[in-house]
């Protein structure tokens, strides 16, 4: 039974929905892609609201009981405002206090305390206003910059669009030997050597598919498509052909606009229209031979 | 477990690997009721509403951040002269003098970039980070020279000392040039008249001091009638100079005088 299905063998460990990555669009999706999707949503951030504990096995205090210890990380709700801002790895939590032992839980969200600052960066040579957490500051502090900041860390503890987008930019100009800076090539020389290393663990394709979200990635790739096949009209498709046609049989005007093909423009156009006199003299031809031809009825009675 | 599949992640650790570390400045939470355990490479369990119950363990934005360490790329007034490492509030630090461009971070290739030159060390443009301070508190108050409405006398230079000491601001003599033209009286015709002399800071610094001459007597009947907050008026010059010439005067002898 199992060898008679699509997914074959597979079926004996229940059927597996396809992802988005295997049906659809999303399919012809490149590689360079998957790996930056990898990066983003599949790798587990490193803690921002919760101490996780160090080790394997654990010593109940009271019972002396030995237990494995499994870091199960709490849920976090990233906003659409946290794309809009860096918010250094924080989100919103949503939980509930139990303010009181004889009392009802309460729900209660946590929200991280926003700012909006200014941050610089060395490799695009601008001044940014973001709204950003001090956790993103003291961040940015402990990596010697912004740009350090975005390249070091993963996606996945970027955790914001606007810095993958950003991400995905540096790395572009680095690339291209950082433009933005051309009027001091000193400076841009010394840029250049110190974010360089970043580039190693990318290649250009990489850079070009970083930092979409999956939405955005379909877009690209719809551009793509649609700018690799390229739509000719019928016309003049078709035209060709039967000029092809009429080539091989060896007729003459056909023939002979291709050789006139090396003149100026302003005959050739009028060879072609010769041409398609030619063809129209051509098709109407066997039609002339009937008799239905020769009834028009637009025309004068005879008396 | 998960971490293994993102192959990215090994190749950027590298990079971090200097002195990177965890740092919360934000809610941290703990679950109240930990869920069950589950099996080893499996999912975790469906969890209950307990399970969402959380204690907050500590609120790291309210706590003090340390000071944060530069290298300063120039001069600072206030704050450092060129290639000095500075420790300071880590706002200050990022917004007067990081984003500003006027510091780097502290890094070993930072220190060696920016360290003075030989030539700069020799060329001493600043006494110090704090002596702009100085001048700059001379320079924005207007000084009562007070003198004698009796008895004869001409302006020296310890009577500018002793009103700055009556302001609150103790100098030596010898950093005070007066201006060229002898100041005599008593006339009561250079009563709350203006001229500047220059106080000279730490050897280096000029100050322009403004000052005016007010008469006093030991009687108080002969004495002049009070005028509310007079160094708020504005006054004649005594020199019968302009401003500029005086100031360059006074810039003229100040060598001497050091």
């Amino acid at each position: 039974m199992a060898h008679a299905t699509s997914q074959g063998p597979k079926l004996l460990y229940g059927f597996k929905r396809p992802n988005r990555f295997e049906k659809g669009l999303g399919a012809q999706l490149p590689e360079a892609y998957r790996k930056f999707w990898r990066e983003w949503k599949l790798t587990t951030p490193a803690a921002v609201h919760y101490i996780p504990k160090d080790g394997q096995w654990e010593r109940d205090e009271v019972t002396n009981e030995i237990k494995p210890i499994q870091n199960i990380p709490l849920p976090l709700i990233d906003p659409p405002e946290s794309h809009e801002g860096i918010w250094g790895g924080e989100s919103v939590i949503k939980g509930f206090q139990k303010r009181q032992q004889t009392k009802r839980r309460v729900p209660h969200f946590w929200v991280p305390v926003l700012k909006r600052s200014v941050v610089h960066s060395q490799v695009l040579n601008e001044y940014m206003s973001v709204v950003v957490t001090e956790r993103t500051l003291v961040q940015i502090h402990e990596c010697f910059g912004f740009d350090h900041y975005l390249l070091k860390n993963l996606a996945c503890d970027l955790r914001s669009s606007l810095a993958l987008k950003l991400k995905r930019k540096i790395l572009q100009e680095l690339e291209k030997g950082c433009p933005a800076l051309a009027a001091d090539p000193g400076h841009q020389k010394e840029v250049l050597k110190e974010y360089s290393r970043y580039l190693e663990s990318y290649t250009s394709e990489e850079i070009d598919w970083y930092g979409h979200t999956y939405l955005e990635a379909i877009r690209k790739l719809q551009i793509q498509l649609k700018a690799e096949e390229k739509v000719v009209p019928h016309k003049v498709e078709f035209r060709s052909q039967l000029i092809e046609q009429l080539r091989k049989a060896g007729i003459a005007e056909a023939g002979g606009s291709d050789a006139s093909a090396t003149k100026d423009a302003q005959p050739s156009a009028e060879h072609k229209d010769a041409d398609i006199e030619a063809l129209t003299k051509l098709e109407s031809s066997p039609s002339s031979s009937s008799w239905l031809s020769k009834i028009n009825p637009f025309g004068k009675k005879e008396t | 477990m998960l971490k293994n599949i993102c192959v990215t992640q090994i190749n950027l650790l590298k990079s971090v690997s200097n002195m990177q570390q965890q740092v919360r400045t934000t809610f941290v939470l703990k679950r109240k009721y930990e869920p069950l355990l589950h099996k080893t490479n499996e999912k975790p369990r469906k969890m209950r509403a307990k399970h969402f119950i959380y204690e907050l363990v500590e609120d790291t934005s309210v706590k003090k951040q340390p000071n944060l360490e530069v290298v300063l790329k120039q001069f600072v007034q206030g704050v450092g002269d060129k290639g000095d490492v500075v420790s300071l509030r880590p706002n200050f630090v990022y917004n007067k003098l990081l984003l500003p461009g006027l510091a780097a971070y502290k890094t070993p290739e930072n220190i060696a970039k920016y360290a003075k030159t030989e030539a700069e060390k020799n060329t001493l443009e600043h006494s110090s980070p704090y002596a702009q301070r100085t001048v700059n508190v001379l320079e924005s108050i207007t000084l009562a020279v007070i003198m004698n409405k009796d008895e004869r006398w001409v302006l020296e230079p310890w009577h500018i000392r002793a009103s700055l000491r009556k302001a609150g601001i103790y100098c030596n003599e010898e950093c005070i040039s007066m201006p060229s033209q002898r100041i005599e009286g008593p006339d009561l015709k250079k009563e709350n008249k203006e001229f500047y002399c220059t106080i000279t800071v730490n050897n280096l610094e000029k100050a322009r001091l403004k000052c005016r001459i007010h008469h006093w007597s030991t009687d108080p009947s002969e004495r002049l009638p009070y005028v509310l907050e007079h160094w708020k008026m504005p006054a004649e010059p005594l020199l019968g100079l302009e401003d500029g010439a005086t100031a360059n005067e006074t810039a003229e002898l100040t060598p001497k005088s050091t």
